[in-house]
């Protein structure tokens, strides 16, 4: 019996393995096919591994296109564009669950009801609202319908609702403000939280297609995720150079997950993140 | 005295705290919805202006017109083939893999991993994949199918793409559900002589059941709002075969200008998702109860 289950738990893992491998082989492939030539692409049966690892695809993907642009343009909308969603939801979520007003929780709930509106079928008329607002082209045009993230709010107020009211008072005998003791105080105690949250908005915005397609038009405002599916190369077998940009996309991204791996599953299981 | 000014400037501060969030709301969310249902119920100029209110005339229009009722069916089509295969294929990997042992470490990283390629990245690696003359998917599986040539062939491109963007999510979502069930229960079943088969579906299965219909719920939204893939991978075509509710409401008001039409659709695609989210929402109370 225990034998018996041996071997199935072998095979088992053995299975999952030659799934995993099929699971990641577009990455491989991805990476693999960076280093083609033109000529490579066209040989059949199809490559899979690299003839060599010639840098020619990637010097390619930079000189023949605004690669570098695109990548800085995301860098800066995901890095400005995932602190002010940060700041915004934080100053929310720590006034609903510190502070004391009028209207507080129904305030509060009336920036949760967006999660009802989904952003896709807005687009129409928040296209209107930024092109009237003249930051078609504009960093902010592109992270504009990113910088409020009520499930993200949600998760905080619980968060600040965890530290006794009475430590907000002790600081205010000390002399010590709101926004201090926010600052200094609350903000450290929920650390882990708020780099799960940070980290997952960047991602998000880092990773975005439809919405900064529609408000950049002049090239060199695209983000890198509109950017590389305009390359040129598409139509003709020269992929080498798009597969050189997608390459340098993951790597980066491929590292960071790996790296964070253990709190990124455990996000998930408290359900930080999700979707 | 001092106390009762002391709260006064704190409730002040506090909708200061609250104001930048409120206007986002109001500016993105609220403002937009209302004006789209307004759009929806009125004929509007090319240049955004309502130039008349017409009722339900859009939608009328709309579910008279062959063109719409092909993306709703594109947009159901794909999620009746994506939702359950997802589910499939990350529940059997999940069930591979959710006793802790060395090699599973390393098997539970290889199927999360596609977490970490954005959606305009993974859309360009299966189109080339699945290129019928140059493809790996055609050689390697010995097949000749002209993918981007057909309509099913089309969708399932898009369907096999969705799965691989889920898989890192709903597959960790269904690993930790059948970590969770208690091993005892396991155990009693199988020395009352249940089989792998029996226990999967008489103790397992109904214990991951509400995150199985959690992530049905998320998946079903996300089929009703698909649209980037489409654009990358099949930009709607052979034949509008994949053109989806939201890719055709780009299409109509942002290429043809067609405002009216374009906010009819939109309204359609919240009344769909909106009774979805509900549902989701429902079920993730659920999944964090069982927990």
């Amino acid at each position: 019996m225990i034998k018996r289950n041996l071997w199935l738990n072998i095979v088992k893992g053995a299975v999952a393995t030659l799934f995993g491998l099929i699971v990641i082989f577009p990455i491989f492939y991805a990476f693999s096919a960076s280093f083609f030539s033109v000529s490579d692409f066209s040989t059949y049966p199809p490559k899979i591994f690299p003839p060599g690892f010639s840098p020619h695809n990637y010097v390619r993907a930079f000189k023949e296109s605004l690669l570098l642009r695109f990548m800085l343009n995301s860098l800066i909308v995901a890095t400005v564009g995932s602190f002010i969603r940060m700041a915004v939801a934080v100053l929310a979520a720590f006034a609903v669950a510190q502070l004391k007003f009028k209207g507080q929780n129904f305030l509060f709930f009336l920036i949760l009801g967006t999660m009802m509106l989904p952003a896709d079928a807005l687009i129409i008329e928040n296209y209107l609202t930024i092109s009237k607002l003249g930051l078609i082209d504009s960093y902010l045009g592109i992270m504009s319908i990113y910088l409020l993230a009520p499930t993200q709010m949600f998760m905080l107020r619980q968060g600040f609702k965890s530290i006794p009211k009475t430590y907000r008072e002790v600081a205010a005998i000390d002399g010590c403000g709101d926004f201090r003791f926010l600052l200094s105080v609350a903000l450290p105690m929920m650390k882990s939280l708020v780099l799960t949250l940070w980290l997952h908005s960047f991602v998000t915005i880092w990773n975005t297609y439809l919405w900064p397609l529609l408000v950049t038009n002049k090239p060199q405002m695209r983000t890198v995720q509109v950017g590389i599916t305009m390359l040129g190369y598409a139509e003709s077998l020269d992929y080498g150079p798009i597969f050189a940009a997608i390459s340098l996309l993951i790597l980066p991204s491929l590292i960071i997950f790996l790296l964070l791996r253990k709190r990124i599953v455990a996000g998930i299981a408290a359900g930080t993140i999700v979707g | 005295m001092k106390k009762s000014l002391g709260n006064k400037k704190n409730s002040l501060v506090g909708y200061l705290y609250l104001l930048p969030a409120l206007v986002l709301a109001y500016v993105f969310s609220y403002r937009p919805f209302g004006r789209t249902i307004l759009n929806s119920l009125s004929l509007v100029s090319f240049s955004g202006l309502r130039v008349a209110f017409v009722g339900l005339e859009n939608f009328k229009n709309l579910f008279s017109d062959k063109n719409f009722l092909n993306s709703l069916a594109n947009t159901f089509k794909f999620g009746a083939l994506f939702i359950p295969l997802n589910i499939a294929v990350c529940l059997f990997f999940a069930l591979l893999v959710y006793r802790k042992r060395r090699l599973n470490a390393f098997n539970e990283t290889l199927f999360i991993l596609p977490m970490a390629v954005a959606m305009s990245s993974a859309a360009l690696i299966f189109k080339a994949l699945f290129n019928p003359t140059i493809g790996v998917v055609n050689y390697l599986f010995s097949l000749s199918i002209k993918w981007f040539d057909q309509s099913w062939p089309a969708m399932f491109t898009l369907v096999f793409l969705g799965i691989w963007m889920a898989m890192g999510l709903d597959f960790l979502l269904l690993l930790g559900a059948l970590r969770s069930v208690p091993p005892q229960l396991i155990e009693a079943a199988q020395i009352e002589g249940a089989g792998a088969f029996e226990t999967f579906f008489r103790v397992q299965l109904p214990l991951i059941s509400p995150t199985l219909l959690f992530i049905f719920s998320i998946r079903l939204r996300d089929s009703m709002l698909l649209s980037g893939p489409v654009m990358v991978l099949t930009g709607g075509g052979p034949h509008r075969s994949t053109q989806t509710l939201v890719y055709q409401m780009y299409l109509d008001g942002f290429v043809s200008g067609n405002y009216s039409r374009g906010s009819a659709i939109g309204v359609v695609v919240f009344i769909l998702t909106f009774l979805l989210i509900l549902l989701a929402f429902r079920s993730e109370k659920r999944r964090i109860f069982y927990q």
